[in-house]
């Protein structure tokens, strides 16, 4: 037997395992624990599965005005035969009973002979035989001792109930709703291994500070349901993010950071996307209203991209177009502008952050969401290695199942679009993209050597990751969610 | 991204070979196609915007008969000498200044080849056109017309009947009132002379860029075209051109070339053009060791012609690629050729060791100590509303920062604070069980002579007994345990809190934050019916620059 028992059900469990059937209010009386005890004791039990409960329907059977006389006096047949035995010879006229009986006259006659108490001979009553409790009288005894009233079911004489029934205000029925609680077979067996002597004293409630004459620390149930807490936590998405960061700083990246607030000419021109490309259009791109970048760039920088657009695009660039300030739309404007200042030969580097498109909130698209970007620079670099490290990323992510196929990105060349199988979904999903830095872009910021570049969003991860189906839902911040999902996925 | 629907019966028929249809789905993404859809007798793909050849099904299908080998090489214009010619005035130079034609003839149209070259004269428009702003086209019954056309300019009183119309309405009637007009007379503002082409009739049989006349309207019993493009911009002219070209020639239609003159226009030549490869750029940049020829024979399958010159290639390009600017546009066409399945992804050396920026980690080290004081994180948007920014929390809007025609009301405004942001949260999650702790570490943007952006940290404590003392011990063991450091809470009216239990937050003298009990009206209105408390703290400047 695994389970703990507690005093409570101990007691419970032994006084049903005799009597069977009991209400609380019954299993009070006989354990002389309180009703709130048992009450508390029954729920464990039933949690258990040691003890159900029947709701059923009783009669309890109280004293009524008569029977409250009758229980101090004597039914009137007692009455009648005590009277009889206080007279010489036991006998007596008929008049003379009458005259002390008064209306109960004829209910005492009639019932002390069915009690067979007295003789009737002519006009004289005698006392006959033995004198013990009738059934009646025990009823009237067992309900004065109980005035919240007995259960009909208590007394087998049911003749006798019946006829004090018919006997008016010697009691009184009224009928109540009960719960019957009853021992389930787990609980006949666990009964049987309760100890005789219930120990409520000898034992301690604590366990830091065992009383002096204590025995033992009494055992609680361990397996009972404990009260729900919540465990202060980061943002599962705030997960995704570190655990991304995690893996690029594992492959050898460091990373940087850049504003969300960026001149067009970082976010668009120096990425060679022409200044009037559909993508710079408002209704894709959120434009600061009302202010513009004083500087944007070194002069020289400015002079060599634009002149790249002019060469390229065919087109007269606008110095005050590259000023327009924009929520950056990716964040290969803090990458290039990084390679652009610095002009690292080699380097490995990466950035997270916010990015910002001008898109009405669905369940597959937001307006502002989180974007990785990695890059390589190196002397001999090449397009298979830009796979090779996709594929390592997506192996630490614990995705095994990849594959590549040609795209466009304007500002790289060649483009590729990563595919990974997603067990969950049981399809191919769109991931990553990548590519390696067009020479429009590099040449005219100096960057001599080729830089692989890859990056996605994260949010995408994420859905993934907690099974989600409405993107919005990583944004609703519902403690519900919060509280719930679990760390480690 | 544009979508064009192919139909595997036309497929069949325009590849010229019985190729199986799940053999098709397969090579579709490998010229760069992303498929969308698939049913049992056609498939939707994307294209991307850069390759406009791949706006019909015939451009398409180009494509794939070179990655599977049925027909590889250039697809060549044959394009014979025409008689008819257009005529530019030099009044189009101020407006609209460029103009090419070519003719189509000999071909058949049924729905589907009209519904293909409709979608393409769109997407054409869109793309290379720049909505048609910067060249827009035409496609014409020739034999409606009676040349030689003229390209010139008109007053707005000057009329026709357009395309979907019956009546002849005035150039200003179809600029006001027609949806093509509405949409794209921007274009011809503040030109009183409007562009146009008449017919040697003078009949006007287009209006640049807006509308074609109901006269030269092709429909399935034409047989020959007039492809015309207007422009300002020469180059991007004879691309569009070129691309329509193509795609009509591979449709069965026969090319005749319209002489153009006047204003500074010419005959459009749309013959390739060369550029030489150097085999170790490839070899180089995709990471492999193929020969010249392989090279070549993988050019040829990306439907580019090519020729070993010496250890040089020579590859020639046709017209309508416009997408393809220099030597590393021809990698990536060797690489598709080849096929970027044969390529087997490689590990380079690292030559570094990563590490995260300290910024990074300074704002995790602030995290985890906000997690252990029992804060739940929670990530708000950057973009938010008036209603949640200003007006339930009465702060001063007088440097509000805005977004230029944004798509949402609920996302125009960049945050100037965390607070309101989490009292919102707060605001949803009333049904959640209590105490309610949260905390936000996020960028807000400061509007001075230009944007800053600053780091900042919030805290909100909610539940029953909720008051001051609770959140300044917050706040003093984050500083001391994270960074050793002891502030001061000056008494002072702050936004949001409620008066004489709020006061400024100040280290060394610099006041960086606010602290104190919300204002029980800002609960209000925030609908919440549990008292808050909580701080905001800038940690840009104070933790690290």
């Amino acid at each position: 037997m695994s389970q703990v028992l507690h005093p409570i059900e101990q007691k419970i469990l032994k006084t049903l395992a005799e009597k069977k059937n009991l209400t609380p209010e019954d299993l009070s009386e006989i354990t002389k624990l309180s009703l709130d005890q048992i009450r508390r004791g029954i729920e464990w039990l039933k949690f258990k599965s040691l003890a159900n409960v029947v709701e059923s329907e009783k009669t309890l059977v109280t004293l009524g005005k008569r029977g409250n006389e009758a229980s101090e006096k004597g039914l009137p047949e007692r009455q009648l035969v005590n009277y009889l035995r206080s007279l010489d010879g036991y006998s007596c006229e008929m008049n003379a009973a009458k005259d002390y009986l008064k209306n109960e006259f004829g209910p005492a006659i009639a019932n002390a002979k069915k009690n067979g108490w007295i003789e009737v001979h002519e006009n004289r009553l005698m006392l006959k035989g033995y004198h013990d409790l009738s059934s009646e009288e025990k009823i009237i005894k067992t309900i004065s001792k109980t005035p919240m009233g007995v259960s009909t079911d208590n007394f087998e004489d049911k003749d006798a109930l019946e006829s004090l029934k018919k006997r008016p205000e010697f009691i009184v029925l009224t009928s109540k709703k009960s719960a019957l609680v009853g021992l389930t077979e787990q609980g006949m067996e666990a009964a049987k291994s309760v100890p005789d002597n219930i120990d409520f004293e000898s034992v301690s409630e604590t366990s830091h500070k065992v009383e002096p004459d204590a025995k033992v620390v009494r055992a609680i149930d361990v397996e009972a349901a404990a009260p729900v807490i919540f465990a202060a936590k980061s943002h599962p998405l705030r997960d995704v993010i570190d655990e991304v960061r995690e893996i690029f700083v594992s492959l050898g990246f460091s990373e940087i950071i850049g504003s969300n607030v960026q001149s067009s000419f970082w976010n668009f021109d120096a990425l060679f996307t022409p200044q009037d490309h559909p993508a710079r259009e408002m209704q894709d791109t959120f434009y600061l209203a009302d202010v513009k970048a004083k500087t944007i760039a070194k002069p020289d920088q400015i002079k060599k991209v634009s002149d790249a657009h002019k060469k390229g695009w065919n087109y007269q660039w606008q110095n005050e177009e590259a000023r327009r300030l924009v929520l950056r739309t990716h964040t290969t404007c803090v990458t290039i502008r990084e390679l652009a200042d610095q002009k690292h030969d080699e380097a490995r580097l990466f950035s997270i952050g916010k990015v910002f498109r001008n898109e009405k909130l669905s369940y597959k698209h937001l307006a502002e969401f989180h974007q990785v970007e990695g890059v390589v620079v190196g002397k001999n670099v090449t397009l298979r290695d830009l796979m090779g490290l996709q594929t390592e990323f997506y192996h630490k992510m614990g995705i095994k199942k990849i594959k590549f196929w040609p795209t466009f990105f304007p500002y790289t060349e060649p483009s590729l679009q990563s595919m990974i199988y997603n067990e969950k979904l049981g399809k191919w999903v769109e991931l990553f993209g990548m590519g390696i830095f067009r020479p429009e872009v590099t040449k005219p910021l100096g960057i001599k050597n080729p830089v692989l570049a890859w990056g996605g969003g994260i949010e995408r991860i994420a859905m993934l990751r907690y099974g989600l189906t409405d993107v919005r839902e990583l944004y609703e911040n519902n403690f519900g969610w919060l509280r719930s999902v679990p760390k480690c996925q | 991204m544009p979508v064009v629907t192919l139909y595997f019966d036309r497929v069949k028929k325009i590849l010229g070979r019985n190729v199986p249809k799940a053999k098709l789905v397969e090579t579709l993404p490998f010229i760069g196609l992303d498929i969308e859809d698939e049913t049992a007798d056609h498939i939707n793909v994307e294209y991307s915007p850069n390759r406009p050849d791949y706006s019909t099904d015939y451009g398409i299908i180009t494509g794939l008969q070179g990655l599977l080998g049925i027909k590889l090489g250039m697809p060549t214009l044959k394009i014979k000498n025409g008689k008819n010619a257009i005529k530019a005035t030099p009044t189009v130079s101020k407006v609209r200044p460029y103009v090419t034609a070519i003719e189509a003839r000999n071909g058949k149209l049924d729905d589907e080849t009209i519904r293909q070259i409709i979608t393409m004269q769109e997407d054409l428009h869109n793309g290379l056109g720049r909505r048609r702003k910067k060249a827009s086209i035409g496609i014409h019954d020739l034999e409606k017309i009676k040349f030689p056309l003229y390209y010139k300019t008109v007053t707005q009183e000057h009329s026709f009947i357009p395309l979907e119309s019956d009546v002849s309405m005035t150039v200003k009637d179809i600029l006001e009132k027609t949806e093509t007009g509405k949409k794209y007379k921007h274009i011809l503002e503040g030109h009183s002379k409007i562009p146009i082409i008449v017919d040697s009739d003078g009949k006007t049989i287009s209006l640049p860029p807006i509308v074609n006349a109901k006269l030269t309207e092709m429909n399935v019993k034409t047989r020959n075209l007039l492809v015309e493009v207007t422009a300002t911009d020469k180059n991007a002219a004879e691309g569009v051109l070129a691309v329509v070209a193509n795609t009509l020639q591979i449709a069965g239609f026969e090319l005749y070339s319209v002489k153009v003159t006047g204003a500074g226009n010419s005959t459009p030549v749309l013959k390739s053009r060369d550029l030489v490869l150097e085999p170790e750029l490839v070899n180089k940049t995709l990471g492999i060791e193929i020969s010249n020829q392989v090279i070549v024979k993988s050019l040829k399958k990306s439907r580019l012609d090519a020729k070993l010159r010496g250890k040089k290639i020579v590859c020639s390009i046709p017209r309508y690629r416009t997408d393809i600017f220099g030597v590393m546009d021809l990698v990536e066409e060797v690489a598709l050729g080849y096929g970027i399945q044969n390529l087997a992804p490689t590990m380079p050396e690292s030559v570094s060791a990563g590490e995260r920026n300290r910024t990074t980690k300074t704002l995790e080290t602030v995290r985890q100590i906000m997690v252990g004081l029992g804060y739940l994180e929670v990530m708000n948007f950057e973009l938010t509303s008036k209603e949640i920014l200003y007006e339930k929390t009465n702060k001063d809007s007088s440097k509000i920062i805005s977004v230029a025609d944004s798509k949402s009301q609920e996302h125009i405004i960049l945050r100037d604070a965390l607070l309101p942001g989490m009292m919102e949260v707060l605001s949803r999650n009333i049904h959640e069980s209590y105490p309610q702790k949260i905390f936000e570490i996020g960028t807000i943007f400061e509007k001075g002579s230009s944007i800053n952006e600053v780091v900042h940290l919030a805290c909100l404590s909610s539940h029953k007994d909720v008051n001051f003392t609770e959140v300044k011990s917050v706040l003093q063991s984050l500083l001391k345990t994270g960074f050793n450091l002891t502030c001061d809470t000056i008494p002072q009216k702050e936004p949001m809190f409620v008066d004489g239990r709020t006061g400024s937050i100040v280290i060394s003298g610099k006041k960086l934050g606010a602290l104190g009990e919300i204002d029980p009206k800002i609960i209000d209105t925030f609908k919440l019916r549990m008292p808050v408390s909580g701080f905001e703290m800038r940690l840009t400047g104070l933790i690290f620059d």
